[in-house]
Order: C-alpha cells, then structure tokens, then sequence
C-alpha cells in the first residue's frame, strides 16, 4: 500500500527479514538437534526433532509476543512488527512440525484413530498433576492455525477488521494453553531448573512487558473534556504537535490523531483500517499520514486512502485559536472530508 | 550487549515504512543489532534447552534391521518366541525369551494364534534393554520351522510381595522410543497397552538397577485393559511373584491395585 499504488509483494525489507528469521530457525534446529544427541546419545531422532522443534516454536511464540508491546514502549522497534505475520506463520509450522510427530508417535498406529486416542488415550482430566497435557497442544496448534490460515490480508478484508482482530487475540489464549501443556506435561519429568526457569521467565516476561506497555499508555486514555469551547475540546497548543506527526487524544472514549502538517491540522480516528494500528504514531509522508504498521496510507482531509485503495477512517472537526488546537468529539462518517484548520501565520505552529 | 547500545543516537524523524526499498540508515543499522542479538538469544536457548533435558538411558531398537529367529513359540499369556541359548548356560537358562509384539502399537496375539509349543521360524526385527528382549514380528513371516521343541520351565513361587514401580508398555520402553515413560508417554503407554503389548511393572531397587515383572492377573491371564487407568503413574502392586526361566511375572487383581 502506497501513494505509487503499487502492490506490496516480496519487497526487500521482507526479504532480509526472512532471510534472517530463516538463518535462526535453522541454526536453532541444527544446533539443538546437534548438542541433543552430543550429550544425549540413547535419544531417538524423534525425539529429537519433537523436542527441537517445540522449545523452537515456543521460543519464537515469546519473540512474536513481545513484538507487539516493545513498539507499544519504544516505536524505534517498529520495523520488526511490519513483517511479524511471517514470524507467526513460521512459528505455526515449527509448532505443527512437533505435533504432528508427537501425534504419529504417541497416537498413530494403534487401535484408535489417533485424534480420537489424543483425547481418550489419558483419560485423567478430574487430576491436575496428571492432566491430558496433549490437548493443550493441540488446541493451541487449532488456534495458531486459524491465525495462520487468515494471516493474509485477504481474510482481513473477508471478516472484518473486529473479527479478524478478535481471532487473533486468541493468541493470548494459545499461549496460556501452551504454557499449560509444557507445565504439565514435560515439565512433570524433566526438572533441570534452566528449563523450569526459562518457561517461567518467559512467562514473567510476557506478562510483565504487557503489563507496562498498558500503565505507559494509560495516560492516552485519560478522556479530554475539561476544556470545552462550543462542543470543541481543547487539546493541545498547536506547538505541541510536531510537523508531520501526530497527538494521540481521547475524546468520548475514542482515541483521536491529530496532526499537523503544511500549515495545517486535522483530526482522524487513532486506529487503522488494516489491523488498528496506531495512525497517531504514523507520520505524513508525501501528503498523506502513514501507518507506522504496515504503511497504510490516509488523505488527512477526507481520512480516505488515495485511489484505488478504498480504506477510510473516521474524521474530526478541528479549529485552531490562540495558538490551541480545538477538536469536536463528534466523528463524521468514515471518509468524510473536513476542511483543515490552518495555522494563522502568527502561530509558531506554522514553522516548517 | 547494553540497551543503550542499540536503542540511542537515532533521530527522531526517521520513520520506517515497509515496503521502501531501503530503511532509515541509523533504524536499519539498529535492526541489525537487534537482529544479531536475537540470533544469538536463539541460539544460545537451543544450546541449553538441548543440553538440560535428562539423560536417558540404554535402549536399542535396531530400526530397518531384519534378523530371522527360530524358536518355540509361547501365545499366553503374551506371545513370546524361546529360542535356544548357544554354548554352555551353567548360570542362565536354556534358552532366550523373545516378547513377541506386532508393528505399530499392537501385540502378537492373533499373528501367533494355534502356534502354542509349536517350532517356527520368523523375520522379526530386535528390541532391547537391560536382558530383556522383544522382537517386533514381519508381517506374515511366521512359518514351521524344524527344530527341538523347547519347554518352558517350572514356575518358582517367590512369595507374596508389595513393590512399588510404573507400568510401562514393554515395547516402547524396552526401546522403540526413548524416553518410554513415565507422564509425557502416558497417552502412547496406554495406546500400546490397549493394542496388545505386554503391561510390565518396572521396579527400581535402591542401587537404581530395574527389575521387569510382566503383569498378570490372579490366574495367570493377560490384563491389559485392566491396567490402562494406571499407566506411567507411581503404582503399588500386592501379589505373588512367580519365576519363570528368568522372566518374572506379578500376579494380582489389578482391582486391587494401588496409585501412590
């Protein structure tokens, strides 16, 4: 998505970071594989691969996890969001990699059909300590694969921004059943503490990162209403909004991206088209606010994307006066076109 | 390598866009240390997650090697294949006992059907661990062989005795898979149990040396659906213990049976 209108494909930034995620995956592979069998010969290559595989897939889980609210702390850690789909897409096929061997060797071959047997074959479900670890695994696999099979953004499109969002929050319910599958399963066998404490780090750390990313944010949140001219909301100095960019504000609980720009300002929803990126952490770039996300592209004035792209978002009245920057919380309908303010020559906003 | 390190010295206006062809210098020189750094991360996790798993011991499955036995075949109360020991056996008895088990997850049972104390000979391909062996039978490669027909020897009562161990499935434990118990092989233990393969209670005596009683019921006859809710859990087992050559078998009611 671009001004150029031309079609993202396999660009070069995907390239090297594929490139990259590829040499990990496969260094991963090869040096667990490696070091296993150095220092473990009586395992079988199954076991092996199981084992490579899975510590893989779960470890990449944590990267593709952290993504998220690391640009939510820092937005310098961006450009590894823009391609994170592939780190999930990859991170899916490692985890299939381990269950589909845990389930031919655990499960196949016997007198079931081993899905049935996944279930059945441990029937202690009233026991925490002795709990079917197993369908943990594969109801986080049925997850991470729904996620993988919609990661396009054809099925963006299909179901929905809200939908496609809320499917892949499940993301959050995969790990917390991946977590439990490791807990009860190799863990209630294998008590070195460096395993014990890498899980439990990771956990911490996910939570924790998570945690902070909210508290840092919070402040957004905080609705504007104290200052109200005429149903307009008093929400900054114009000098506070850097050229190009963007203040995230809340009115009537809606996050809303001011921007100034060309001597201007205009006020559009904070959250993108695409997968409610942040448009007010984005930038204007050849006239248009840009999604630091992927890159999504929207007409200040109109909130629409150029032709032929057809994405459009919320748009919001906005005056300025005495140098403060006032925005009606009522939205307009997507893709409406509002006149931008301008900035009176007198106003150090106007500065470029 | 410090947070600072990598995260400072970065003017506020770059900002990435995907697809351009290029990134910002400074973000793109930043991305490659954190590019760096998480391969590193990588690499080292698989290092140590590799390394920290327990060690496991000894137990041979000689995948894709066909080896022919001739022996006397035994159908109860698991099929077993006794095959004369060569040269002198002063301590040992006579002749070797060969669990017989079928591919996959399935005993022997139907393939050794009508063949009891009769003399075969088969394809079979070796399981082993610790003295005791087991051959996963070729399909179909059952067949009458010449040879002496050899008779089990007299049971030996050894008494009642409570032992405390895991009933693990005789086939993956003795080495088809590695490890083959305890909880992560709970579901596949059960599964083979189900099919067919023999149910073995392996004790551990205090030097950590594993003794291998196939379990049976009161008279003698196989249990293996029986024993399916216990399997790869802390067990304790009252019954009678009865030799045979040098196998040992644990005769009890596995109603009787006892999770720790």
């Amino acid at each position: 998505m671009s001004v150029g209108y031309q079609a993202v494909g396999w660009n070069p930034q995907k390239k090297i970071y594929d490139r990259v995620l590829a040499v990990g995956v496969i260094l991963y592979l090869a040096l667990f594989v490696g070091v296993g069998a150095a220092v473990n010969p009586n395992a079988t290559a199954e076991t092996l691969i199981i084992r490579a595989f899975g510590t893989g897939a779960l470890l990449l889980l944590h990267v593709v996890l952290s993504i998220g609210p690391l640009c939510r702390i820092d937005r310098r850690f961006l450009p590894l969001l823009y391609n994170r789909r592939h780190l999930g897409v990859t991170m899916f096929g490692m985890g299939f990699v381990h269950g589909g061997f845990s389930l031919f060797q655990f499960h196949a071959l016997g007198d079931v059909h081993p899905l049935v047997s996944l279930f059945t074959a441990n029937s202690r479900y009233d026991s925490l300590a002795w709990f079917p670890f197993q369908p943990l695994g594969f109801g986080a696999l049925v997850i991470l694969f729904l996620m993988a099979a919609t990661s396009h953004d054809f099925w963006l499109a299909n179901l929905s921004a809200p939908v496609w969002k809320a499917l892949h929050m499940l993301v959050y319910v995969a790990y917390a059943m991946l977590v439990g599958h490791v807990v009860l399963g190799v863990l209630q066998v294998e008590t070195n503490p460096w395993l014990i404490g890498a899980l439990a780090f990771g956990l911490i750390w996910i939570v924790g990162l998570h945690l902070f990313s909210g508290w840092k944010e919070r402040a957004l949140d905080r609705e504007m209403s104290s200052l109200v001219r005429d149903g307009f909301v008093d929400v900054c100095a114009v000098d506070d909004i850097e050229l190009d960019r963007a203040k995230i504000v809340t009115l009537s609980g809606e996050r809303v991206a001011v921007f100034r720009y060309d001597g201007k300002v205009s006020a559009v929803s904070n959250a993108c088209q695409h997968q409610n990126g942040p448009l007010g952490e984005g930038r204007v770039i050849d006239g248009c606010i840009t999604c630091p996300w992927h890159g999504y592209q929207y007409r200040p004035d109109d909130g629409s994307s150029p032709p032929p792209f057809t994405e459009k978002v919320h748009t919001f009245d906005v005056r300025v006066r005495e140098n403060r920057v006032l925005v009606n919380p009522t939205p307009h309908a997507r893709g409406t076109r509002v006149e931008p303010a301008v900035i009176p020559a007198q106003c150090p906003g106007t500065a470029s | 390598m410090p947070w600072n390190r990598i995260m400072t010295n970065t003017k506020e206006d770059e900002f990435f866009v995907g697809y351009l062809p290029t990134a910002p210098p400074l973000m793109g020189a930043r991305m490659r240390k954190v590019s760096v750094l998480l391969l590193a991360v990588a690499l080292v996790s698989s290092a140590i997650f590799a390394w920290a798993f327990r060690e496991l011991p000894a137990a041979n499955f000689e995948f894709g090697i066909e080896r022919t036995f001739v022996g006397t075949v035994v159908e109860s109360p698991y099929p077993a294949l006794f095959v004369r020991r060569p040269g002198t056996t002063q301590d040992l008895p006579s002749y070797s006992r060969y669990h017989l088990v079928n591919t996959g997850k399935f005993g022997a049972a139907d393939a050794v059907r009508g063949w009891e104390g009769r003399v075969a000979a088969l394809e079979g391909t070796l399981i082993f661990r610790e003295g005791e062996t087991m051959i996963e039978l070729t399909a179909g490669s059952l067949r009458e062989a010449d040879g002496e027909v050899i008779h089990e020897g007299a049971e030996q009562s050894l008494g009642e005795h409570t032992l405390r161990g895991e009933i693990v499935d005789s086939k993956c434990f003795l080495g088809v898979m590695n490890p083959g118990n305890l909880k992560p092989h709970r579901a596949c233990a059960a599964r083979c149990i189900s099919g067919g393969i023999p149910p073995v209670l392996c004790v551990r005596d205090k030097s950590g040396t594993a003794i291998y009683l196939l379990l049976v019921d009161v008279d003698g006859t196989a249990v293996n659906d029986a024993v399916l809710g216990f399997v790869a859990e802390p067990i304790e087992i009252t019954g009678e213990v009865i030799r045979i050559g040098d196998q040992l078998a644990l005769h009890a009611d596995p109603t009787s049976y006892r999770p720790l």
